[in-house]
């Protein structure tokens, strides 16, 4: 049989991870990993990629495009693998055209939707 | 890597520990999954301790039942420090900087201070409780700050991400 103190104290331990969940999913709706870019304002980058790294948590790639050298973070090197695009397919040298958003943290770095490498177009979400 | 990070987590980001965490094709992964397994854990036991400081679980004594899930806090917790440091290792500059992170670092701090609170200033007068006897307040206080810092503590871990 329950006490009546502990009663009351289970009462406001499933308040506090009830309001613990709350908060968690709150963050997750405001952010989806996608929050600090900018939707609202896809570019699309192409030119020869300057810098690669096929590495975790995200492979990134530095792209000389048109106006600037864009950071471009792409998906977890499991992900890219998945979706054939491998290490080969972002090696220096290689044209790639990234469509994405830009951050809005870090000046100079998008965050790519999809890479298109060859006439072969990779998503990376 | 951002050279604005103190010189101490640039050299641990550009290690060759970091850079082999970044181009394992598995460590990553299987570190961000095992930090969650340990932290699992981790949340279970603390769970019964504080609920049982709080006055729950009252038919065990609480030296013996606090006892008990300290060992399986403790192990957690090493789990969660070796996967921890695997994961801010490969980013360890940006995390670093990283606000979030940084009030993590803190909470944990004060979730330490507390237990040594309890290890100093309240132990004494639970070990030797019977079962269903009345806890005293400061046990109750540091069980009930033991579960708010524990709780921000994950809240924090997993907003890391997204600042």
């Amino acid at each position: 049989m329950k006490t009546r103190s502990e009663a009351s104290m289970i009462r406001a331990v499933s308040f506090l991870f009830l309001a613990a969940l709350a908060l968690l999913s709150g963050a997750a709706l405001a952010h989806h990993g996608w929050g600090s870019y900018d939707a609202a304002k896809p570019v699309t980058v192409v030119g020869p990629i300057v810098t690669s790294k096929f590495e975790n948590p995200h492979a990134t790639i530095m792209v000389r495009g048109a106006d600037k050298v864009w950071t471009v973070t792409l998906a977890p090197t499991s992900r890219m693998s998945s979706r054939g695009a491998s290490e080969k397919v972002i090696a220096v040298g290689n044209n790639v055209s990234a469509y994405g958003y830009p951050s809005t943290v870090e000046k100079d770095e998008m965050r790519a939707e999809r890479i298109t490498v060859d006439g072969k177009t990779y998503e990376m979400r | 890597m951002t050279d604005q990070a103190p010189a101490i987590f640039i050299a641990l980001e550009e290690s060759g520990f970091a850079a082999a965490i970044r181009q394992s094709l598995w460590l990553y992964p299987a570190a961000n999954v095992g930090h969650i397994v340990a932290l699992v854990c981790f949340a279970g036991a603390v769970a019964v301790i504080d609920v049982r400081l709080l006055g729950g679980l009252a038919a065990t004594a609480p030296g013996r039942l606090i006892a008990r899930a300290r060992w399986f806090a403790i192990a957690a917790l090493i789990g969660m420090a070796v996967t921890g440091f695997m994961l801010f290792s490969a980013e360890a500059s940006h995390v670093a900087l990283n606000p979030v992170f940084q009030l993590k670092v803190a909470l944990i701090g004060a979730g330490l201070v507390n237990v040594a609170l309890y290890e100093f200033g309240a132990k004494s007068a639970v070990a030797d409780l019977p079962p269903g006897a009345a806890m005293p307040a400061r046990a109750r206080i540091v069980g009930a700050v033991s579960l708010l810092i524990w709780v921000a503590v994950a809240a924090c871990g997993r907003s890391i991400a997204y600042f």
